[in-house]
């Protein structure tokens, strides 16, 4: 017959089996010759494997990579390697796009990539094949068994392999039972066997016909997880980065002072008596400040190497050289000083010697020289400087003072990155995006709305509505809905205050995150600077920790974590101040108009109801969508056209504090009562009065043309920097952007969701068809039924 | 394809003219109808075979078997489930492209552009994948072949009788194309018995790879039994190492896919033809305004960020003996990431093609050493 050995039909019956005569024994059964029994046992059915079957099966697996490497390998072993050599790759691929990617989500996110498309492409067969066919028919399609080899595969792997004797009687009962297989049928073994079989290979195809799903079960699993992995990464950052803080950088520093060492070393070694041109010192610098990413430190280096010159290239001539230049008739008897003399022979620093000069000088030639000039002097007729071994020295000593700053920092660096810094999976990123998330739900969007939002275009419904009119209704509707307005005030205040926890308390009430990091910025400043002093690196030192203060390392550390915070905390208080304001606007019990009209009555203005209305309408749009540099122009241009005094009452109505307004302040008394109420507006009360004094309250108002004038450089000041932290995101902007994002997210979600839904449920019906009696099959059970 | 059982050389492969779907109409004996490699068409017309039968492959993998398969065919067997393996590889790399491709053209603003960007990376990725996985194969295959004479890839029509799925039926002889050497465990040593193509002694082709084996040809009793273990052997090391290999090839293949110079590439036709149209009427046609340059540069320039090489001084120092040091000296970390990834790669081909290529239980092939334990010399007998 045929078989997979020989697939010719050799001598092809011509009658049927029951006509069939068979031949003749022609050999003698004495008991002795006889098939061996098999031993092949089903393994118990299940759908997931245990984590020990697993290791056992990897393991066997890597011996096989031996044996085959070898040449000694069998199919079955060779089958087995593909899916090793796939794991393989993967995980190399992983590690690499690991490696590639700077942020730390991402990194995770590329193994999670690689756990969700290999656990979607076993689990997909398993959850909408195998599982259901099993309870309603009995047969495991991926039902496993281990050979006379103790090889385990697939019963239903190859149909003309037929194992089904394998299946005991308990297995026929129960699947003859589901399969609904006539319980007085003579054959009836033989019917579920084959009813097992093909249902087994209906199975198997549709298992292949769908696992093209694997990829979008890989992608919507990754969108799911990336939030939750995203927060645990940004919890066990802020966890790791503090503890490095308080514990310093011993391990560190050392690894970095041998990495940089063997670095600068190999440089050192290959670039020895080449002259200390631009380019060298260019390159070395670069070399030496790689970790620090400062182009300023960056740049004294390279000066630093370019004015080290070598002693030996000091000689009486070039102090005599030296000398001319200051005192050109003296030259000749100061040099002559057997004290002088002596010094340059013996081969002192230009240091030493210009001080000895300065001294012998005063008496020489009767006044004070400066020792700075006289040394300056001195470098100046040195001959230009090639990279010996001495100069090679003052470098190494250079590097060691860097890597150990380089160390501290990058452990300072750490624990800004887990908090401050502008990217993605910060604590200020991550809380932002919590705020905005939670506000964009509140507001209640239709997906017509959500899209407008995102796409920045007019809500074209019975009449258009632009964007900020949009905003304008549904932050109305909100203050309306009391429920809905004391949930967004509630969540957003906690928010608030989790982040002022987070990000103005460190340990102890009293230190605050700007402290610990003004103090640990300091300290390694101080440290670094003390070390480049002591080495004769003073202009290095100086760029790291200046006596003012402004443009060194130290200085910008502090300042971009306090701009950060500031900005971050600014804008937070806008989208309260949003939900404030409306809710003082709303017609119901609302104190707004009567607060504007005090406001402008006490600067002497009287008003009517149509100005008390334009100017609610102002106050709206300042918190929406005014800028820094609306705010610069006292709200008079831009579509805001406010004089003077309007100005001066929209300020003072909206920075007022929160006892007048007290629109949040009830719903946060009513929530958790006045004391603790308080405390948890102090924040917000802080942030009002310093907008009010240092926005709001804009000395010299400026006319138009000075105004634009003035931008830039106020703009630009350090005062400006903390004016535009203050103004901070507009409400707009970032409701429009936390749109963009939801609705972008909505839309994937949506797209690839839907089509993963329509797969699985195509998949669930088809396997609903298999294992059903074919007409034939039926006649097949009545006539044998008929034939008893 | 059907043909009717008794049709004589009713073979896809008659004549060394493919005739797929064509049905013989000349009726003969059914003992003509046999298995036959491959080996004269796939020497003549390579990659015209190849194709052909990739396209007869895919055409069933698609249509013919799963309808089988749904149905619970009594004729579905295993090679027909391993084919259909065919379909998650093509539709679910269609599938990764989407993700990453519809995204975009959903998408507003910003997530539009960066969705653009990673579409045009992930798409090169699993093409690259997909192209690296399969050629790479040939890197160990190819001086398998030529060295040992051993092709581990040679295919052969396997005729089918299927059975009977309702009552009488004809068009019951099927042809399935599997590989000589597809299993190392029964591997078709009788279709190179007596095959012309290898010359006209019953054992040519072994005696041949005998050759290759360095082997005197004539000094070999039996020179089949003893060349099927080595050629056994050559095949086992050779599936190891090119499975390992490729999947590290297919990984370098995204790696370089991932790299930045292709997210300033244009990848739409239409956008393309458009810029170049455009480009010739103001009358200035750039190279990049074509494709194949533009991507065989941007191939390039990727590569080289990929593993940290720096062609451009390679080039200019050629004729110094640091041409390669210089092109090499500047390496970020990921840079060296990627050439572990790529060394992996490289190293395991390099290993493959010793360990498939080296001998490791070379005798010298006297007429004692030939035989095996199993055949006794001292007896009469008679190979088969």
């Amino acid at each position: 017959m045929a078989n997979l050995l020989n697939p010719i039909l050799v001598n092809k019956p011509t009658k049927p089996a029951s006509q069939a005569v068979l031949p003749a024994l022609t050999f003698s059964v004495d008991g002795k010759v006889k098939p061996l029994d098999y031993k092949g046992t089903l393994l118990p059915s299940k759908i997931f494997g245990s984590p020990k079957e697993y290791m056992h099966d990897l393991k066997q697996d890597v011996l096989n990579i031996g044996k085959a490497a070898k040449g000694q390998a069998n199919d079955y072993e060779l089958g087995r390697l593909n899916d090793v050599a796939m794991k393989l790759g993967a995980l190399g691929l992983a590690s690499y796009l690991f490696i590639k990617n700077p942020l730390k989500l991402s990194k995770a996110m590329e193994f999670v990539g690689l756990g969700t498309f290999f656990g979607g492409m076993a689990l997909w067969p398993k959850l909408t094949i195998q599982a259901p066919l099993r309870a309603r028919t009995g047969v495991d399609i991926h039902q496993k068994y281990i050979d006379s080899q103790g090889r385990k595969k697939m019963l239903h792997q190859d149909p003309q392999y037929d194992l089904t004797d394998l299946y005991s009687r308990k297995d026929l009962d129960m699947m003859g039972q589901k399969l609904k297989v006539d319980e007085n049928l003579p054959d009836r073994d033989n019917f579920i066997k084959q009813r097992a079989k093909k249902t087994a290979i209906q199975g198997n195809t549709l298992w292949m016909m769908s696992a093209f799903s694997t990829p979008l079960i890989s992608a919507v699993a990754c969108n799911a997880l990336e939030k939750p992995v995203g927060n645990l990464i940004e919890k066990a950052e802020m966890i790791a980065s503090s503890a490095k803080l308080e514990k310093g950088s011993g391990f560190i520093e050392s690894l970095k002072n041998s990495r940089a060492e063997k670095a600068i070393e190999k440089f050192l070694v290959k670039n020895l008596g080449k002259p200390m041109d631009d380019k060298l010192a260019s390159e070395l610098a670069t070399k030496l400040g790689a970790s620090l990413n400062s182009a300023e430190v960056t740049s004294a280096i390279k000066e630093e190497l370019l004015s080290m010159k070598n002693s030996t290239a000091l000689n009486k001539d070039v102090v005599l050289n030296a000398i001319k230049g200051i005192a050109p008739d003296k030259a000749a008897e100061i040099i002559a000083n057997p004290e002088i003399a002596q010094a340059i022979e013996s081969g002192s620093s230009v240091g030493k010697i210009a001080s000895l000069l300065s001294q012998k000088m005063k008496g020489i030639v009767g006044k004070k020289v400066p020792k700075e000039l006289i040394e300056t002097s001195i470098k100046r007729e040195m001959p230009s400087s090639v990279l010996t071994e001495t100069v090679a020295q003052r470098v190494r000593d250079l590097n060691s003072s860097l890597a150990s700053f380089s160390a501290d920092r990058s452990i300072l660096d750490r624990f800004l990155n887990a908090r401050v810094v502008e990217q993605d999976g910060t604590y200020i990123a991550k809380q932002w995006d919590r705020v905005c998330g939670k506000l964009l739900k509140s507001l209640n969007l239709s997906s017509e709305e959500l899209k407008a939002l995102a796409q920045g275009s007019d809500l074209k419904d019975d009449v258009i509505l632009k964007i900020d009119d949009l905003l304008d209704v549904k932050f109305k509707e909100l203050v309306k809905d009391n429920a809905r307005y004391e949930k967004i005030v509630d969540d957003l205040t906690n928010l608030i205050n989790q982040y002022e926890r987070q990000l103005c308390k460190v340990g102890n009430e009293e230190e605050t995150f700007i402290s610990v990091v003004k103090n640990k910025a300091q300290a390694m400043c101080e440290k670094a600077k003390g070390s480049l002093d002591e080495k004769g690196f003073k202009k290095i030192a100086e760029k790291i920790k200046s006596a003012s203060g402004k443009g060194s390392v130290e200085n910008t550390i502090i300042t971009n974590s306090q701009e950060r915070v500031l900005g971050a905390q600014s804008s937070f208080y806008r989208l309260l101040q949003m939900l404030d304001l409306y809710k003082q606007a709303d017609s119901k019990g609302g104190n707004l108009r009567n607060n504007l009209r005090s406001a402008l009555e006490a600067q002497g203005t009287t008003c009517d109801r149509d100005m008390i209305e334009k100017l609610v309408c102002a106050c709206k749009k300042v918190i929406n969508v005014a800028k820094t540099t609306d705010q610069i122009e006292k709200l008079g241009a831009n579509g805001f056209g406010l004089s003077e005094k309007e100005f001066k009452a929209v300020m003072q109505v909206l920075y007022a504090p929160t006892e007048q307004t007290s629109s949040i302040k009830s719903v946060l008394v009513e929530q958790f009562g006045d004391e603790k109420a308080r405390s948890i507006l102090r924040g917000y009360e802080a942030y009002k009065s310093q907008f009010k004094t240092k926005v709001a309250n804009w000395q010299n108002p400026m006319t138009p043309e000075l105004q634009r004038r003035y931008v830039d450089a106020v703009t630009n000041s350090a005062n400006g920097v903390e004016r535009s932290n203050l103004v901070g995101s507009t409400v707009s902007d970032t409701i429009r952007s936390c749109a963009n994002k939801t609705f972008n997210t909505n839309k994937w979600l949506k797209l690839f969701g839907i089509s993963l839904a329509v797969v699985t449920a195509a998949t669930l019906i088809i396997g609903l068809t298999f294992g059903r009696k074919s007409k034939m099959e039926k006649d097949a059970e009545k006539e044998s039924k008929l034939n008893g | 394809m059907f043909y009717n059982l008794g049709v004589k050389n009713n073979t896809a492969w008659n004549n060394n003219s493919v005739t797929f779907g064509k049905k013989e109409t000349s009726r003969k004996s059914v003992c003509e109808n046999h298995d036959h490699l491959l080996v004269e068409e796939m020497d003549k017309k390579p990659i015209s075979t190849s194709l052909k039968i990739t396209a007869d492959k895919l055409q069933n993998a698609f249509i013919e078997y799963p309808i089988k398969g749904f149905k619970g065919s009594k004729n579905a067997n295993f090679y027909q489930f391993l084919q259909m393996g065919t379909v998650p590889y093509l539709l679910g790399s269609a599938a990764m492209i989407g993700v990453f491709n519809l995204a975009r053209v959903f998408m507003d603003g910003k997530s539009a552009k960066s969705a653009a960007k990673l579409g045009n990376k992930m798409a090169l990725g699993v093409i690259g994948y997909g192209i690296m996985k399969n050629v790479s194969k040939k890197f160990i295959e190819a001086p398998v072949k030529h060295f040992r004479g051993i092709d581990v890839n040679l295919p052969y029509d396997k005729i089918v009788h299927e059975l009977p799925e309702k009552g009488n039926e004809n068009n019951l002889v099927k042809h399935e194309i599997h590989k000589a050497y597809e299993s190392v465990d029964f591997p078709r040593w009788d279709l190179f018995y007596n095959n012309e193509f290898y010359g006209n002694e019953r054992n040519s082709y072994y005696k041949e790879i005998s050759k290759k084996f360095g082997y005197d040809p004539d000094s070999l009793d039996y020179s089949d039994q003893k060349m099927k273990s080595k050629i056994k052997e050559t095949v086992v090391k050779t599936r190891l190492f090119t499975t390992l290999s490729s999947y590290f090839w297919a990984a370098s293949a995204v790696g370089v896919a991932m790299q930045e110079p292709w997210t300033k590439m244009t990848f739409n036709p239409i956008q393309r033809f458009k810029n170049l149209k455009n480009n010739i009427s103001i009358g200035k046609v750039q190279s990049n305004d074509f494709f194949v340059v533009e991507f065989a540069k941007k191939l390039g320039k990727s590569f080289g960020e990929f593993i940290g090489v720096d062609f451009g001084k390679i080039v200019k120092n050629i004729k110094s003996k640091e041409a390669l040091t210089k092109g090499l000296e500047k390496a970020t970390k990921t840079q060296i990431a990627g050439r572990a990834l790529l060394g992996t790669a490289l190293g395991l081909t390099i290993l493959g093609n010793f360990f498939a290529l080296h001998d490791f239980n070379k005798d010298k092939g006297s007429k004692t050493q030939a035989s095996t334990s199993l055949i006794d010399d001292s007896r009469e007998k008679v190979v088969c």
